[in-house]
């Protein structure tokens, strides 16, 4: 008797076990049918910029897929130069102007403050910190304005210079997010190259440098992704359309070509502004994600 | 030996630690003083002139407040609350991508086939081009475009204007704007979750607690701290709100998705800079007090 009770209790629970998993499997099985149909809401709008790119313009908006496949759209963006403020090669150029040398400097730059932040003792470094953060709290709305006027004072609207310059000086999120990730590397090594014999500067480049590399390669990936996107910038400081970034250029593309025909080019145009950004975040999407769930943990 | 571990500790104080201090944050701070404390001066000091931004500041005429003036009690006063008002609708979509981000994020935590390919999926579109995907949307949600015919499907034969209607383009615009940012919202919930440790969690199993208890009880208060940073950075970049709005409808000062931050640059634009100034410091003054509204709500937290 006693046997027989321990058997159907091991039977039941087997059942359980066995209920709970198939539970599980549908649960499962059901989100991922919703997560899938969400991930095709996420990618349609990109897909249709695609195909539409390579659309004859009569049928634009039948279907997603082309139905006679053409690069006519890609001939005209590339070759007619009327509708376009400068050329998309020379947009390229621009926009490569004006990101490339701030993501190395403005990380670098702040690199350098993060150090003696997390690792120096000077006098006056509290204050100096709470007064970089407190100026992050005024918006870019306020101090954009007379930025230009300054800009505009000393004749350098014209190139690309007003949207490079402020940014070289660092930026103060960087400089608080480098900060963080120095306090997790212990003082002992610094502090141990100094009794060495090396000097703060040696200290920094070779010892702190190489330590925080990768959150720099990280800071620079999102400071590059940000500026290469970036259009109230380029919008204010970039008078001369000759030195139109990418970004402004296709604003104005769109503008000038608003007609039907039209779309599979500007399609075509904003596609190629963006490629960049797909290649790098295709080669780094670990690390870009990555990063994101850190800072959050962080934060 | 005790003497040559406290000499460094000495010279610490010394002038030359604070000298080298001074001279690595140097590039930082003068670009602090010139990019923002020194424009913060003239940005104050033109709220009171008639300036059009092309002649020298000291040569503009001193204007009194005419310039609030021309922003809260002249023909142009219903503007200004007019696009606090557009602003204030398009920040809509703060919660709406809370919610569908912490739903998201709790499917994409389960063990299942493909969730580390949905987590890149779904943040593709942040790392778009936000003039190319604006321009984007712009043809998707013409009359004739994508989504109308897509809703014909469902029987709806008048096509709606998602870029002239009132109160459509706002709602377009927060769609846009939900599409764009989900991404990383989930990707925030995603990483509240996964801090949440598995032992508290076997824990509170052992001493009975239903499912439903673990994630009112332990997982929910573990995603806080992150919905308020969501919710406090959502606020201060809606209030700021430009780009979406300013490239996906034609533009003008009675348009109805004009935001504060567009209102500021057609002041500029037509040469007020005096206005456009008044206008900014009002939009810092309610990002200030977001701010203070989060300190202190950081303080109170700590005490506890």
């Amino acid at each position: 008797m006693d046997a027989v009770v321990a058997r159907t209790a091991t039977i039941t629970s087997d059942k359980k076990v066995v209920s709970m998993r198939r539970r599980r499997l549908i649960v499962n099985t059901i989100l991922f049918v919703v997560l899938l149909l969400g991930a095709i809401v996420m990618l349609y709008p990109l897909l249709w910029m695609l195909f539409t790119s390579f659309k004859n313009y009569t049928e634009i908006y039948d279907g997603l897929f082309p139905k006679h496949w053409t690069g006519a759209a890609y001939k005209y963006i590339f070759t007619e130069k009327e509708k376009l403020p400068t050329s998309l090669v020379r947009g390229f150029i621009n926009s490569v102007l004006c990101t490339v040398p701030v993501v190395l400097v403005q990380v670098f730059v702040s690199a350098m403050a993060a150090f003696a932040f997390a690792k120096l003792h000077f006098k006056g470094k509290n204050i100096l910190f709470i007064i970089m953060l407190a100026t992050q709290m005024i918006p870019f709305t306020v101090i954009m304005i007379p930025q230009v006027y300054v800009f505009r004072t000393f004749g350098l609207l014209n190139g690309p210079i007003a949207v490079i310059i402020p940014k070289m000086f660092g930026a103060v999120m960087t400089v608080f997010f480098l900060r963080q990730f120095l306090y997790g590397i212990p003082d002992a090594l610094t502090e141990a190259a100094r009794l060495d014999g090396a000097g703060y500067n040696r200290t920094f480049f070779s010892i702190v440098l190489p330590l925080i590399m990768p959150a720099l390669s990280t800071q620079m990936i999102l400071s590059f992704i940000g500026n290469w996107n970036d259009y109230l910038g380029p919008l204010l400081y970039i008078v001369g359309e000759e030195w139109y970034t990418l970004p402004l250029i296709i604003d104005n593309f769109a503008g000038n070509d608003g007609g039907f025909d039209g779309v599979p080019r500007i399609m075509a145009a904003s596609l190629i502004s963006m490629v960049p950004i797909l290649v790098i975040f295709a080669a780094f999407q670990k690390k870009i994600v990555g990063s994101i769930v850190f800072s959050a943990v962080k934060g | 030996m005790l003497l040559e571990i406290s000499k460094p500790k000495g010279r610490r104080l010394g002038w030359k630690e604070n000298y080298i201090g001074w001279l690595y944050c140097l590039p930082i701070i003068i670009g602090i003083l010139v990019f923002t404390l020194f424009p913060i001066i003239l940005s104050v000091y033109s709220m009171f002139l008639d300036w059009t931004g092309f002649q020298l500041i000291w040569d503009a005429e001193f204007y009194g407040m005419e310039n609030f003036k021309v922003l809260f009690t002249g023909v142009e006063k219903t503007v200004f609350w007019h696009a606090l008002g557009n602003t204030f609708c398009m920040m809509l979509n703060i919660p709406v991508s809370m919610l569908l981000g912490v739903l998201l994020a709790l499917a994409m935590n389960r063990k299942m086939p493909g969730a580390k390919v949905f987590r890149v999926i779904y943040y593709v579109p942040c790392i778009t081009s936000v003039v190319a995907v604006t321009i984007l949307f712009t043809k998707l949600f013409n009359t004739d475009g994508v989504i109308n015919k897509m809703l014909e499907v469902f029987g709806k034969k008048n096509h709606a204007k998602w870029l002239t209607d009132d109160v459509l383009v706002k709602v377009t615009v927060n769609i846009l704007i939900i599409w764009k940012g989900l991404g990383y919202s989930t990707l925030m919930y995603l990483a509240g979750l996964q801090s949440v440790s598995t032992d508290q969690i076997e824990a509170a199993k052992i001493d009975g607690a239903t499912g439903a208890k673990i994630f009112t009880k332990i997982t929910l208060p573990a995603l806080y701290p992150i919905t308020f940073y969501l919710l406090v950075t959502g606020i201060m970049g809606g209030l700021q709100l430009f780009n979406e709005p300013y490239i996906l409808v034609e533009y003008g000062l009675h348009n109805n998705a004009m935001t504060n931050a567009s209102l500021i640059y057609y002041y500029y634009e037509h040469q007020q800079m005096g206005v456009a100034a008044v206008g900014a410091w009002a939009l810092a003054i309610l990002v200030f007090i977001v701010t203070f509204i989060q300190m202190a709500v950081d303080n109170k937290k700590e005490k506890y």
